[in-house]
C-alpha cells in the first residue's frame, strides 16, 4: 500500500523534476517517478509515481501508476495504482483510479471512475 | 607503446623544467614513449591517427582538458571509421591547476599523481556523449535565453528564467548535481536546467533544479552556441546522444564517479 512515508522517499527519488520555470510542450513519456511543479501542454505518462505540485498548470491527458495532484489539471487522469488529490487541487477532466483519496477543498468537475476490473487492463508501460 | 601529446602552449620556456620532472618520472617507471609536441600549425587528429597506425598502447594527453578534448575526439573519431577497434587507453598529465578539470574528475590531481596513476593501469570504460560530430567526456552547456530543447522527438522544453542548460555524462565541476546521478557508465545523459535565480540555493529536496533523462536531444538557439567540455563552440542545431564508441581512460583511485 502506499503510505505517506513512501510518498515522500519517491519524490526524492525522481528521476524527472519540471521546475516552476519550465514549460513543456508535446507527448511526456517517461519510466520513473515524475515531478512537475512547471506547464505541461500535451500528454503525459510514466509507469510510476506522478507528483503534480500546488503551483504545477498542466493541460493534458494523465496516465501514472500512482500520482498525487496539488496543483491545476484539465484533462482525463488515469491511474492504475492509487491518486490523492489535496485540497489545493483544481481538476477538470475525468477520473479514473483503483483508489482515491479527496483532501476537503480541492475542486474536481469531472466523472469519477473506480472499476477494479477495467482500471486492472490498463498498465501503462509503453 | 605510450604516446605523449604535448600541448601547444609547453613549447614556453616556463614549461621546460616541470617537463623535465615528468620525463624523468616517466622514465624512473618504465613508461618511456615518444613524444609528440604538438605547433600551432600540428592536427592533433593527423598526431593521433598516424601514432594509432604505428601501434600506439597508450595515448597520454599532457597539457589541459583543452587538448584531452582533442585526443578523445580524435580517438573516437577514429573508432567510429573503424580505422581501429581495439580498447587503446588514454590518460591525462594535467600541466598546472587551471583548466584541468576533467583531470581532477578523474582523481588525477598533479602532474607526480599523474605518472603513478600511468603505472598503476586502472582502466575505466566509459561513455561518452556526441554532440553532432563532436564527442565529450563532461557535459555540454548553453544559456536557457531563447534556447527550445526537442526530447526524443516527442516534447519540447522552455526555461522562463535566465539560466544554464547542462547536458550531463560525467560530473566535472557539478556541485549542484548528486554524483550518484550521472557517472558515465549507465548509456544515459543528464538534462539538467538552472536558474540563475536559486544556483545558490540548488538542493535536491527543494526540487530547485530541473532534471530529466532522455536518449536525443536537439537544442535550439539562434543567437548562442553550445559550449562542450569548456574547449568546443558548436552552433546549434546540436543534436545531443550517447556515442556508440565507448573510450577506455586511466583513472585514479581517488576519482569523483
Amino acid at each position: 500500500m502506499f503510505n505517506k512515508d513512501s510518498k515522500e522517499i519517491i519524490t526524492k527519488q525522481a528521476e524527472t523534476i519540471i521546475g516552476p520555470q519550465i514549460k513543456v510542450k508535446g507527448n511526456f513519456h517517461g519510466q520513473g517517478n515524475v515531478t512537475i511543479e512547471g506547464s505541461v501542454e500535451g500528454d503525459i505518462k510514466t509507469t510510476s509515481f506522478l507528483l503534480v505540485g500546488d503551483k504545477a498548470v498542466i493541460n493534458a491527458n494523465i496516465e501514472a501508476k500512482d500520482a498525487k495532484i496539488s496543483g491545476e489539471t484539465k484533462g482525463n487522469i488515469k491511474i492504475s495504482g492509487y491518486l490523492e488529490i489535496t485540497s489545493s487541487a483544481k481538476i477538470t477532466g475525468d477520473i479514473e483510479a483503483l483508489e482515491l483519496s479527496i483532501e476537503k477543498g480541492a475542486l474536481l468537475n469531472g466523472n469519477c471512475l473506480m472499476n477494479k476490473n477495467k482500471i486492472a487492463t490498463s498498465p501503462t508501460n509503453s | 607503446m605510450h604516446i605523449y601529446i604535448y600541448d601547444n602552449p609547453l613549447s614556453q620556456k616556463k614549461y621546460d623544467k616541470i617537463l623535465a620532472k615528468i620525463e624523468t618520472k616517466i622514465t624512473d617507471l618504465g613508461l618511456n614513449g615518444r613524444i609528440i609536441r604538438l605547433g600551432p600549425m600540428n592536427s592533433v587528429f593527423n598526431a593521433v591517427e598516424n601514432e594509432i597506425k604505428k601501434g600506439a598502447k597508450t595515448i597520454v594527453s599532457v597539457g589541459s582538458d583543452n587538448l584531452f578534448s582533442q585526443v578523445l575526439n580524435s580517438v573516437a573519431m577514429l573508432k567510429a571509421k573503424n580505422i581501429y577497434n581495439n580498447n587503446l587507453p588514454m590518460g591525462i598529465i594535467p600541466i598546472g591547476k587551471e583548466n584541468n578539470d576533467i583531470a581532477h574528475c578523474l582523481g588525477i590531481n598533479s602532474e607526480e599523481e599523474a605518472c603513478n596513476i600511468l603505472s598503476a593501469r586502472r582502466i575505466q570504460q566509459l561513455d561518452i556523449g556526441q554532440a553532432n560530430y563532436n564527442y565529450f567526456l563532461g557535459q555540454a552547456i548553453i544559456s536557457t535565453k531563447n534556447t527550445v530543447m526537442v526530447i526524443d522527438d516527442e516534447y519540447t522544453l522552455e526555461s522562463n528564467d535566465e539560466g544554464e542548460i547542462r547536458v550531463i555524462n560525467l560530473p566535472i565541476k557539478n556541485k549542484d548535481v548528486p554524483e550518484s546521478d550521472v557517472n558515465a557508465v549507465d548509456n544515459q545523459l543528464q538534462l539538467l536546467i538552472l536558474s540563475h535565480n536559486n544556483k545558490k540555493i540548488i538542493s535536491r529536496k527543494k526540487n530547485k533544479y530541473n532534471l530529466f533523462r532522455f536518449k536525443k536531444l536537439v537544442i535550439l538557439n539562434k543567437n548562442e552556441p553550445v559550449i562542450i567540455d569548456g574547449s568546443f563552440k558548436i552552433t546549434t542545431p546540436v543534436e545531443i546522444k550517447i556515442a556508440k564508441e565507448k573510450i577506455n581512460l586511466i583513472v585514479g583511485r581517488n576519482r569523483k564517479f
